[in-house]
């Protein structure tokens, strides 16, 4: 009788000595999150700086798309062979692209490669925060920017001028927006991976050059993936960077079902987490090489 | 010292500055050179799967890619002066360039040369050739003249739209970024027949913003292509002469632009 009590009152201190161990894990955990959402929202509030360079990239944004649909509209005119997007889908498609266009790897990073070349990536590295997580918010945080002070308006405002398609079903919606998100933390590790190259060449112009023509070629940012000749389309499958534009677009678009939205978002899923894991060894990597000069 | 070899003294000083880093030299030569190759390729997807664009063939389009590109990469490479102007401004800079005894509008275009811009010039010349090799255009000494008129009227015309840019920041010290709509927006849109376009968008390019003098006109003229459209061939002959007319317009802004200038300090 007396063995069971203590038994039991072993078992209950056991669970709460657990429950407490598990609350103070959960505790911690909640304050590292606390702490990078508050890095994430500096970098949101960074942006609100350039309010009115903001303003003229809108209007950039919508100039490229008028031009764009002249075009289409032009070829579509000009052929009678049906095609696997029609004008509204293009036009859609189109709209999305120049909406998202500041979620893309093209735009941040440069402030990463300055603190290796400037050397205040070694006062950095002394602070209790990961390095790579770090940079990943503050991606975030200016992709957040973009997208609703940025892509919201464009969308918005290309509403009023073209026929803008819009998902009925709401788990499309559902899908695109979990795509959506997947392209945009892509899009930061692969940002964070471009850019830590500086360790090695301290300029990194030339190598985000080369990245951002690949990246513009094989997202589908220029030309939908499908209406591309089949060789080259099967090429863009295979590599990561259909994930950042033509995926959530081809969801949005009802162009992927069922079990093909699934496997679309998987494999972005998969591609992020390659980016993340590349992008760390690269730091890591660079870090054991790291020189700073002077102090 | 003569300005003209001054001028080249300068450049030849910033060409050395700029070989000093000669590996990213010459990664940023391939950068330049491997996005504007992607940029024709997507033209030549799309005509690979629509076979013609307003009855303007794929090698007639690259045509008129090719010359807007080389009009706006030696724009950019002679001209970078007044692109990367707003840095002189914000940092006070431009003081310096009012106590020398030449003058300001030289000062400025003789301050940066960007060699790398070279990789740009030659895809787009490459481009231009090939276009011309798949085309029969019947070359004479007064059309090839009137190519190299029209592409230094090209250029012309996009150092103007810099030195507007520059001009701006006497008064909002930070360029006017809206300018891109006409820098590379007018590349992007130049490398289409301009027939295509609405009409108000047609016209004010034509009119207000000279890019299709500068571009398509000269293209349709070359090109034989005259005729399809309802324009006076002299009209579309003279036309490039709008190219040096808005630089001259810009140029007389920047001279009103300098007496409102207020330094930022130092």
């Amino acid at each position: 009788m007396s063995s069971q009590t203590t038994k039991v009152r072993a078992a209950v201190v056991g669970l709460g000595w657990r429950r407490f161990k598990c609350r103070d894990r959960m505790k911690s955990l909640y304050l590292t999150f606390h702490v990078y959402l508050a890095f994430a929202r500096k970098s949101f509030q960074k942006q609100m700086q350039y309010r009115v360079a903001n303003l003229a990239g809108l209007t950039t944004n919508f100039f490229f798309l008028l031009v764009q649909v002249f075009v289409y509209i032009a070829f579509y005119k000009a052929s009678t062979e049906p095609q696997p997007l029609s004008i509204d889908d293009i036009i859609t498609y189109f709209v999305l692209c120049q909406a998202s266009l500041m979620l893309m790897p093209l735009w941040g990073g440069r402030e990463i490669a300055d603190t290796i070349k400037n050397g205040s990536v070694a006062l950095q590295l002394t602070k209790p925060v990961d390095f790579q997580t770090y940079w990943f918010v503050d991606e975030c945080g200016r992709a957040y920017y973009y997208l609703f002070m940025r892509g919201l308006p464009t969308f918005l405002i290309s509403n009023i001028f073209f026929k803008v398609t819009i998902p009925q079903q709401p788990s499309v919606l559902l899908a695109f927006a979990v795509s959506m998100v997947l392209a945009i933390f892509m899009s930061a590790a692969i940002t964070i991976t471009i850019f830590s190259t500086a360790f090695w060449t301290l300029d990194t112009t030339g190598i985000s050059g080369i990245a951002a023509s690949v990246i513009t070629f094989f997202s589908g940012m220029l030309v939908p993936i499908a209406l591309w000749p089949e060789w080259l389309a099967h090429i863009a499958r295979w590599l990561p960077f259909e994930g950042l534009i033509d995926v959530p677009f081809s969801i949005y678009l009802g162009k992927l079902t069922g079990i093909e939205i699934w496997i679309a978002i998987g494999k972005q899923m998969a591609w992020c987490l390659f980016f993340i894991g590349f992008g760390r060894v690269l730091l890591n990597r660079g870090f054991s090489r790291l020189v700073i000069q002077g102090g | 010292m003569h300005p003209l070899s001054l001028y080249f003294h300068f450049v030849k000083l910033r060409i050395r500055s700029q070989m000093e880093y000669r590996l990213s030299f010459i990664v940023e030569l391939f950068a330049q050179a491997s996005i504007s190759v992607i940029d024709f390729f997507m033209i030549a997807l799309l005509f690979n799967r629509f076979k013609q664009l307003a009855g303007w063939s794929l090698w007639e389009v690259g045509f008129l890619y090719g010359m807007i590109g080389i009009c706006f990469a030696v724009a950019e490479m002679i001209g970078r002066g007044f692109d990367a102007f707003e840095r002189n401004i914000v940092r006070g800079d431009f003081d310096t360039i009012l106590i020398r005894p030449l003058g300001t509008f030289y000062q400025v275009f003789a301050n940066e040369f960007l060699l790398r811009r070279l990789g740009r010039i030659a895809q787009a010349l490459v481009v231009l050739l090939i276009a011309n090799s798949q085309l029969s255009v019947q070359w004479s000494l007064t059309k090839v003249g009137y190519l190299l008129i029209s592409l230094m009227s090209g250029t012309c015309f996009f150092i103007g739209l810099f030195v507007i840019a520059a001009t701006s920041c006497f008064w909002t010290v930070q360029s006017i970024e809206v300018i891109n709509i006409f820098t590379h927006g007018g590349v992007f849109m130049g490398s289409y027949p301009f027939s295509i376009y609405r009409w108000w968008f047609r016209h004010f390019f034509t009119f207000i913003i000279p890019l299709a003098c500068v571009n398509y006109f000269p293209a349709l003229f070359l090109l034989g292509k005259i005729e399809s459209l309802g324009v006076s061939p002299i009209g579309v002959q003279l036309a490039p002469f709008a190219g040096f007319l808005f630089l001259g317009i810009a140029m007389l802004f920047w001279r009103w632009g300098v007496l409102h200038y207020q330094s930022t300090g130092h």
